[in-house]
């Protein structure tokens, strides 16, 4: 039987991945992969809590109703952010976050 | 000749309650125009209005203005003139002014320099509109802060005046001006901010035992008198401080002497002589009555006396030794804040009453020193002693005039500042002691009255230097002063004679003020 | 007219402006701009009309607010993107530089058409009050600056920018997002009414870690240390407008969002000490780096991005410092201290924008001289720095103040301290703007300053409310 703490121990995990991945690749697609990946950590834990907090048997959509607003708005970031990218991309060749620092002070 | 300390015979009676002073005040009053006027007069020039003119016109009406509410105002009767406009009903703050005794003499002081200050015309030509109008703004900044009954205007009135100075010693300064007025800058603005943190803390302090939060004064002082010993000590201390940077007592001074010897005349004159005095009215208006268990603290006593003794003794000396006029006059200037903070130390009617009689005293001397200083510079381009000399024989009225400024701020008797220092010498001694042995106040008054000697030393020596002697390489062919140096230096040298010989003019609208300060028992 | 029609009316506003962007030809883009502003401002008189509501029982008031707060924060938001479009109009030649298609002329209609699209954002973020509207129009208005950032596609600096933003603005959310997660596992609610009931029962642990998360993810919003070093790369690199947008209209919806999150746990007595100490940690680390930092800067745009996290710390310590001092809450506080912060920001952009356009730097050099190049341009600048540095009877001054007065009751003595030296460090560097203004003289050769009609009326406007509310502090506090 699993229970919640697992369920949040592997977001956790999941979390702690992302967040070591932004903080530590210089890939710009990697840092937002990890990005990403740092959103569905949150959204494993809502899903876990919600389904974890029933009221009359039933699991608690509250929590599971933000889920889906999370992946949506993922879906949005992705696709600005990666115009964004390619857009620098294409002015400075490279997807190396330690090149983008012109600005200095 | 001035009055023995007590002024016995002025215990006149309060008069009988006039019209002033109702629940109901009105919405305007005569102190708007004397604030308003020099403002309005320098948003004319930034217009095209004719700068010196407008500048004239408005402090000469503020003279006016000013001696009609001296010839009205009834001493002892409270606040007078005032007049509340809220501008936040909670916590309650508005623009109110009013004056009482105290600040009445602070106003008279601002007028008269003011006008002092505007008849000083620019050494080159251009830019008179910002000369004028710095200068009126200044004088504003610094009349809306001596006449405003609510704290929060009080202080920023003050601030205000700040950013004209560090134009005006920037842009229309000499010798190393960029650097002197960036230092007086960052030390008013952090000494600024210190005292509005110590502002800020009485008034939470004071509302803290129940009771709506006020920037009222008036309803502050009511309030503050809950407040527990320690934190009225510490309030005390805080607020020394921050008073002290802008007073330059003795560890924060050194922002003073350079900006004053490299300001221009109207700036030096209306800084050293008015401006200044905030930091002391400030005490005398906020610190002392609000926060009596912080004056009398001993410990604090003890604080203020060392630093005090530090103005008069060690920049005594340190005056001595420069060799340029400007850096004595605005040495000299530090130095006696020594001495009024001796009559604020003292802690009895007649040692806050010296003390004001002496801001009034030195606020005058000092701007007709720094007046006459610019026009030394202006005839011979410089002010060191080694080049100057013997300047008497050819400008012997502008000799004159700084030889009455010097003795003047020397104490000589018959100035204005004799009596003042009278006055506080005399109540530096007049605390009595339990064991009948010199305390505290009593050595350091002691000390002080050498200081008197320091300043005789210094100022004759200046006064020879550059108008006696033989003539020095740059005083060749020097013409005396015109007009528009005579007339402001002849105003200023008539306040300090009528006030030197009738000191109890200005004593008597101070006494009752002052005796409600002094503790009925030390 | 309930408030809720007000976002609705900017969302269908910014669909139109997008649509009708499509079909104008290249040289009237500017059109675009003119509607865009008519739009708002005619919002914003319709924000005058709007009554609370009626107390009638429908869900839409457990996840919509519309007290007198929120109203305040939605017009500050609808003011901020109306003087923006202005800055916009006055920006748009550099702007044209910078954003040429491959093909043809410049694009520049979006630009006028996604402001009002983060104005409803802003919008909603000052109404919501369940956590899913929070992330939902936090993420409408970080989504839409990605874009605005990194508007000027042929200039590297707003590219990089624009990464430098999406990837920490994509951190913060994620960090935001888990603190959500928990606050939700925590409490097992959504909205922040049902969460303040259900927070004193909460473990204490969780609770924490959501705080902390949230406070962290919050600070990228707010611009506060630990989530500040986006900040200068970011605004030096941004259009101008954008920047004051960002520095203004994010920072006020995102401090209400904060005020809205910290109030639970601050009424909770057993989380309380932990979180304010928190706080009042965060507040002293932003005031001392923001200070410090901004000294040696001698770029006007990274100047004013390390003055926008200094007040930033200003604001940390007033939200800290809740209770003691009666009617002047720190709410209040902080949305006088907000409409403070508006107008002498925008107008130290306005100026810069100005100056961007004659001399094309953003430089504190190109400053030397200007109250000869243009007197009253040198005139807006002295009362933007004073403003900012906080001298009287200008509304920084008032701001400050009042957060002093919330420290001094909240007895946070250090704060006060390390605030009152960070405020004289600002008197230090704001000066030195008025120093380059009025005593360094002109480089040789240097042509006036001009100044078009729209941007002198919009400079005439900031001046006098930056100036009326520092002797009339009423004209705020009487809305809230």
């Amino acid at each position: 039987m699993t229970t919640l703490n697992d369920y949040l121990i592997a977001s956790g995990l999941l979390f702690s991945i992302g967040l070591f991945g932004v903080m530590f690749r210089r890939n710009i697609i990697v840092i937002f992969m990890c990005l990403e990946m740092m959103l569905n950590a949150a959204n494993l834990s809502l899903v876990a809590f919600s389904r974890f907090n029933t009221s009359a048997g039933l699991p608690d959509y509250n929590g599971q109703m933000l889920v889906f607003f999370i992946i949506t708005v993922a879906a949005a970031e992705v696709a600005v952010g990666l115009a964004i990218i390619i857009a620098m991309f294409r002015s400075r060749r490279t997807v190396d976050v330690d090149e983008i620092s012109s600005m200095k002070g | 000749m001035p009055l023995p300390p007590g002024g016995a015979f002025n215990n006149r009676q309060p008069a009988a309650r006039s019209g002033t002073n109702t629940n109901d005040p009105d919405r305007l009053s005569p102190l708007d125009l004397l604030i308003f006027l020099p403002i309005i007069a320098a948003v004319a020039m930034a217009f095209g209005a004719p700068a010196r003119s407008a500048a004239l016109a408005a402090a000469g009406a503020n003279l006016l203005i000013a001696l009609c509410l001296a010839f009205t105002f009834v001493p002892g009767d409270g606040f007078q003139f005032e007049a509340r406009r809220a501008v936040l009903n909670s916590p309650a703050m508005g623009f109110n002014v009013g004056i009482d005794g105290l600040s009445l003499v602070m106003v008279l002081l601002t007028v008269l320099v003011t006008l002092a200050a505007v008849w000083v015309r620019p050494p080159k030509e251009g830019g008179e509109g910002f000369w004028y109008s710095s200068a009126l703004l200044i004088a504003a900044g610094a009349m809306g802060a001596f006449v405003s009954t609510d704290l929060v205007f009080f202080y920023a009135f003050h601030e205000l005046a700040l950013i004209p100075t560090f134009l005006m010693i920037g842009m229309r300064g000499t010798g190393n001006n960029k650097d002197a007025a960036w230092k007086i800058t960052i030390y008013l603005g952090f000494g600024s901010l210190v005292l509005l943190a110590g502002l800020a803390w009485l008034v939470v302090a004071a509302a803290a035992k129940g009771g709506e939060m006020t920037f009222d004064m008036a309803k502050l002082a009511a309030q503050a008198r809950g407040i527990e010993g320690g934190t009225q000590e510490h309030i005390y201390l805080t607020l020394l401080i921050g008073f002290g940077i802008l007073i330059s007592l003795f560890p924060f001074h050194s922002w003073a002497a350079p900006a004053y010897a490299s300001a221009p005349a109207p700036v030096a004159m209306l800084h050293s002589g008015v401006l200044k005095k905030f930091g002391l009215y400030g005490l005398l208006r906020v610190a002392v009555p609000m926060l009596p268990l912080g004056q009398s603290a001993e410990w604090i006593q003890h604080i203020l006396i060392i630093l005090l003794l530090g103005n008069i003794l060690f920049i005594g000396l340190v005056t001595i030794a420069q060799k340029e006029l400007d850096m004595v006059l605005g040495n000299s200037s530090v130095m006696h804040m020594g001495y009024i903070f001796l009559g604020i130390a003292s802690g009895n009617a007649i040692g806050y009453g010296g003390a004001v009689l002496l801001m009034f005293a030195h606020g005058i001397s000092i701007a007709l020193l720094f007046a006459l200083c610019a026009a030394v510079r202006e005839k011979t381009g410089t002010l060191q002693f080694h080049r100057l000399g013997g300047m008497a024989k050819g400008a012997p009225v502008l000799g004159l005039l700084f030889g009455m400024g010097a003795f003047a701020s020397i104490g000589l008797p018959g100035f204005a500042n004799f009596a003042g220092e009278v006055n506080i010498f005399f109540g530096g001694f007049a605390n009595k002691s339990d064991c009948g042995c010199l305390g505290w106040l009593e050595w350091a008054t002691i000390l002080a009255l050498w200081g008197v000697v320091m300043s005789a030393v210094y100022m004759l020596r200046a006064y020879r230097a550059v108008f006696k002697g033989q003539p020095g390489q740059a005083v060749y062919g020097v013409t005396d002063i015109g007009q528009d140096t005579r007339i402001p230096a002849l105003l200023l040298v008539a306040a300090l004679l009528i006030t030197g010989f009738f000191p109890n003019l200005l004593l008597d609208l101070v006494r009752p003020v002052v005796e409600a300060l002094a503790p009925v028992s030390r | 007219m309930p408030a809720y029609y007000l976002e609705i009316a900017v969302v269908v506003l910014g669909l139109v402006l997008l649509l009708v962007e499509a079909f104008t030809p290249p040289q009237h883009k500017r059109r675009i701009g003119w509607a865009a502003l008519a739009g708002i401002a005619a919002t914003f008189l319709l924000l005058l009309t709007v009554k609370s509501h009626c107390g009638c029982d429908s869900p839409m008031w457990q996840f919509y607010d519309d007290s007198s707060l929120s109203l305040f924060f939605k017009g500050l938001a609808l003011l901020c993107t109306a003087f923006v479009l202005m800055l916009g109009l006055e920006y748009l030649p550099v702007l044209e530089k910078y954003s040429a298609r491959a093909g043809g002329g410049p694009a520049t209609g979006e630009f006028f058409a996604l402001p009002v699209l983060i104005c409803a954002g802003l919008m909603w973020m000052a109404s919501a009050i369940d956590i899913t509207t929070i992330f939902l129009s936090l993420e409408l208005t970080t989504i839409g600056f990605y874009i605005m950032v990194a508007y000027m596609r042929r200039n590297v600096g707003s590219l990089e920018a624009g990464v430098k933003y999406l990837i920490l603005g994509a951190l913060s959310t994620g960090i935001l997002v888990y603190g959500l997660s928990w606050l939700f596992g925590a409490t097992g609610q959504t909205g922040l009414d049902a969460i303040r009931t259900a927070l004193p029962s909460a473990a204490r642990g969780p609770a924490l870690f959501a705080f902390a998360l949230i406070l962290i993810a919050l600070c990228f919003k707010i611009a506060a240390v630990p989530f500040h070093f986006w900040v200068p790369d970011v605004y030096q690199g941004a259009p101008t407008p954008v920047t004051a947008f960002l520095s203004v209209g994010s920072k006020a919806a995102g401090f209400l969002v904060a005020i809205r999150l910290m109030e639970p746990f601050l009424a909770v007595e057993s989380l309380r000490t932990t979180c304010i100490a928190i706080l009042v940690a965060v507040a002293c680390a932003t005031l001392i780096l923001g200070n410090l930092a901004a000294i040696p800067q001698g770029n006007f745009k990274r100047l004013l991005a390390y003055s926008s996290i200094s007040h930033a710390g200003f604001l940390l310590l007033a939200l800290a410092s809740d209770r003691h001092t009666g009617e002047l809450t720190s709410t209040r506080i902080i949305a006088f201290y907000l409409s403070a912060y508006l107008c002498m920001t925008l107008l130290a952009f306005a100026v810069l924008i100005i100056i961007n356009k004659s001399t094309g730097s953003d430089e504190l050099k190109a400053f030397d001289g200007l109250h000869r190049r243009n007197p009253f341009l040198g005139f807006a600048t002295l009362i933007a720095a004073a403003s900012l540095a906080g001298v009287p009877l200008t509304a920084g001054f008032l701001g400050k103040f009042f957060v002093f007065i919330a420290a001094a009751g909240a007895q946070q003595w250090l704060a006060i301290g390390i605030a009152v030296a960070g405020a004289a460090a600002g008197f230090y560097y704001y000066f030195k703007v008025i120093r380059h203004v009025y005593w360094n003289t002109a480089p040789e050769g240097a042509a006036a300053i001009p100044v078009s009609p729209v941007a002198k009326s919009l400079l005439i406007i900031l001046i006098a409310a930056t100036l009326v509310l520092g002797v009339y502090p009423q004209l705020i506090l009487g809305l809230l």
